[in-house]
C-alpha cells in the first residue's frame, strides 16, 4: 500500500474575481521509502499540491490519503508528526527574531517533547552545523546554512514524510548539491518518503525515483528515473523540459 | 570583570541563560553607541531618581502655601524655580508631582498597548468576522476624541488618579491595535508562520509567540511618542476638575493653575510645562533606541 495517495486532487481559489484552477484531477501514489518529484514550470500547480498536503491550500475535490487514512481538516497534531515540509525560500520561512535555538526547540515544546537541549543539539549536528550556532539568529546564516536549519526543523518531530518545496532554488550551484547531498543522507539513514518538487530535472533526475511531469494544473507523464535517463518520455511537453537540462543530467 | 565581559560575549554559549544574557549585554553595547538613546536614558534615569527621592530632593513642603511669598521668579534665594500664587515652592511641586507623572504613564503604558497588541494580532491573524468585529469596535473608540470619551468614563467612574488612568488607557489602545493588525497581516502568510502551524501549534502559541514579537517595535515607537499626549490628557483631566484634585503637585494641574498668571508670571505655567517636555523628550529618545536594540537584524559588528 502506497504511503502517500493522492486522488483526484483539485484545487481552485478566487483571485481578484477569477476562478484560478491551480491543480485539476491529479493522481499519484508514493511509496514508502520511496523518493518522488514533481516537475513543471512555474504556475504549474506542483507546489500547490504540497500546500494541499499540509492543508495550507484548500482542497476542492478528491481526497488525499497517509498510510491509507484520509487527512483530517485541520490536520491536527498526529498528522504533524508524520509530515513536515521543507520552505522553498529559507530566508522567508525561519522566523527573523528567534534564535535558531528557538526555532528548533519550538516543535518539542508543542509537542511537550522533553530533553530538548540534547535534541537540538543533536539536530544541528545531523545537519551539518556547528554546536555554536544554536544561539545566532537566522540573519547571521547564509542561505545554505539557513536551509539546513529549515531541514533541522522539519525533521526535530521525526516525521516519515518530507514535502520539499524547491527547497534548493534559492542557493547557488555548490550550495545547491551540498544541500541535495544532505537530503539524500539524512533519506537513507532515516528511511524518509520524500515528495519533492522542483522546476529542474537535474534536481529531480539526482534525487528521486520516480517523477510527475505536470503543465498548467494537470499531470502530464509520470516516468520512472530509468525512463528518464534513457529519454523514453512520450509527451512533447516532456521532451521540452528533458532537452532544457539534459546537458547538466549528463555531468552529474 | 574581564573575565564576566567575555563570558557574556562568547560566540557559543553553553546555556540559553548564558545566550540570553550574552545577548542583553550585546544589546546594551548597541544602545550605549546611540548617543540620543543615552540622554533618554539618562532622562528617564534622573526622572526615576527623582521620585524615589522627593523627600531629600524637594527644597520646601510641595503643600506648603505661604501667601507673603507669592509669586516669586525664578532665582530668588530658596526658591531658584520660582513660587506660584499659594508661596508654594516650584522646584517642590515639581520634584514630588514626578510621583504621579511617572505613576500614571507607567499604568497606561502597561495596559493600553497590551490590549491594543492583543487585540490588533487576534483580528490580524483570525481575519474574516473576528477581524470585522473588533476592528468596527476600535473603529468605534477612534471615533469618539479622546479626551471626550475619557472625560465621560471619569464621569461614570467618580474623579481620581486611578479613574483617569483608567480612562486614558481605554481611549489609547485603538490607535496600538491598528498598529499591531497592520503587521499581523504582512506577517500571517508569511513562511515561518505556515511552518509553525504545520508543526501543530495552536492560535494562542503562534499570535503570542510568532506574530507579537515582530509587532513590539512599532508599537513601542508608538507608546514613547504617546507619552507626553498621556501626560496632557491626564492634565486635562485634572484642569477640569475630572483627574488628580488640587493640591496635589500634578504637573499638568500646575499649567492648568499658572495659566492665569501666564503673562506677568510666565515661570508658574512654564516650569512644569519644561519638565514635561524634557520628560517626552527623554521617552522618546529612549524608545528610537530601544527600537534599535529590539532588532537583532540591526546588530552590526
Amino acid at each position: 500500500m502506497a504511503l502517500i495517495e493522492v486522488e483526484n486532487l483539485s484545487v481552485h481559489y478566487g483571485a481578484k474575481g477569477q476562478l484560478v484552477r491551480a491543480v485539476e484531477g491529479v493522481s499519484l501514489r508514493v511509496d514508502a521509502r520511496e523518493s518522488y518529484g514533481l516537475v513543471g514550470e512555474s504556475g504549474s500547480g506542483k507546489s500547490t499540491i504540497l500546500r494541499a498536503i499540509c492543508g495550507l491550500a484548500p482542497m476542492t475535490a478528491g481526497q488525499i490519503r497517509i498510510g491509507g487514512q484520509p487527512v483530517p481538516t485541520p490536520r491536527g497534531r498526529a498528522f504533524s508528526r508524520r509530515v513536515q515540509m521543507v520552505f522553498q525560500d529559507p530566508y522567508a520561512s525561519l522566523h527573523p527574531r528567534h534564535t535558531l535555538d528557538r526555532t528548533l526547540s519550538e516543535p518539542l515544546a508543542i509537542h511537550g517533547i522533553g530533553g530538548s537541549d540534547a535534541r537540538v543539539v543533536k539536530a544541528l549536528e545531523d545537519v551539518g552545523l556547528p554546536a555554536n550556532f544554536r544561539f545566532r539568529y537566522p540573519h547571521q546564516l547564509s542561505g545554505g546554512q539557513r536551509q539546513r536549519v529549515a531541514i533541522a526543523r522539519a525533521l526535530m518531530l521525526e516525521p516519515e514524510i518530507l514535502l520539499l518545496d524547491e527547497p534548493t532554488s534559492a542557493l547557488d550551484a555548490s550550495v545547491q548539491a551540498e544541500t541535495l547531498n544532505l537530503l539524500n543522507r539524512l533519506r537513507a539513514e532515516r528511511g524518509l518518503t520524500f515528495l519533492m518538487v522542483s522546476h529542474d530535472l537535474a534536481v529531480i533526475d539526482h534525487m528521486c525515483d520516480r517523477v510527475l511531469v505536470m503543465q498548467h494544473g494537470r499531470a502530464v507523464e509520470e516516468l520512472t528515473r530509468d525512463q528518464l535517463a534513457g529519454a523514453q518520455m512520450t509527451t512533447d511537453y516532456a521532451r521540452t523540459l528533458f532537452d532544457a537540462s539534459a546537458d547538466r543530467m549528463l555531468g552529474a | 570583570m574581564a573575565t564576566m565581559t567575555e563570558w557574556l560575549r562568547d560566540p557559543s554559549p553553553a546555556s540559553r541563560t548564558q545566550a540570553r544574557l550574552g545577548q542583553s549585554y550585546l544589546a546594551w553595547l548597541r544602545m550605549r553607541r546611540n548617543p540620543l538613546a543615552m540622554v533618554g536614558l539618562f532622562i528617564i534615569l534622573v526622572l526615576l531618581f527623582v521620585a524615589a527621592f522627593a523627600p531629600w530632593v524637594a527644597t520646601h513642603d510641595p503643600l506648603a502655601q505661604n501667601l507673603s511669598q507669592r509669586l516669586l521668579p525664578p532665582g530668588t534665594p530658596g526658591h531658584w524655580l520660582g513660587t506660584d500664587d499659594f508661596g508654594r515652592d516650584i522646584w517642590s511641586r515639581i520634584a514630588y508631582g514626578s510621583r504621579i507623572t511617572l505613576y500614571i504613564v507607567t499604568l497606561v503604558a502597561v495596559t493600553a498597548p497590551v490590549l491594543g497588541l492583543l487585540i490588533g494580532t487576534v483580528a490580524g491573524y483570525f481575519g474574516g468576522w473576528v477581524d470585522q468585529v473588533l476592528m468596527r469596535i476600535t473603529d468605534i473608540f477612534l471615533a469618539f476624541p479622546r479626551l471626550i470619551l475619557a472625560l465621560a468614563l471619569v464621569a461614570v467612574l467618580g474623579p481620581g488618579i486611578e479613574n483617569a488612568v483608567l480612562a486614558i488607557a481605554l481611549t489609547a489602545w485603538p490607535p496600538y491595535a491598528r498598529v499591531a493588525r497592520a503587521e499581523t497581516l504582512t506577517v500571517r502568510t508569511s513562511d515561518y508562520i505556515a511552518a509553525v502551524r504545520l508543526q501543530g501549534a495552536g492560535a494562542g502559541r503562534i499570535i503570542w509567540g510568532h506574530v507579537m514579537p515582530m509587532c513590539l517595535p512599532s508599537v513601542i515607537i508608538r507608546v514613547t511618542l504617546d507619552m507626553a499626549g498621556v501626560i496632557l490628557i491626564a492634565a486635562g483631566l485634572g484642569f477640569l476638575g475630572l483627574g488628580v484634585q488640587p493640591p496635589t503637585p500634578e504637573w499638568g494641574l500646575m499649567i492648568s493653575s499658572g495659566r492665569k498668571f501666564l503673562f506677568e508670571q510666565w515661570w508658574v505655567a512654564t516650569m512644569p510645562g519644561l519638565a514635561i517636555f524634557i520628560v517626552s523628550l527623554g521617552f522618546n529618545l529612549l524608545g528610537d533606541g530601544l527600537r534599535d536594540v529590539l532588532d537583532p537584524r540591526s546588530s552590526g559588528k
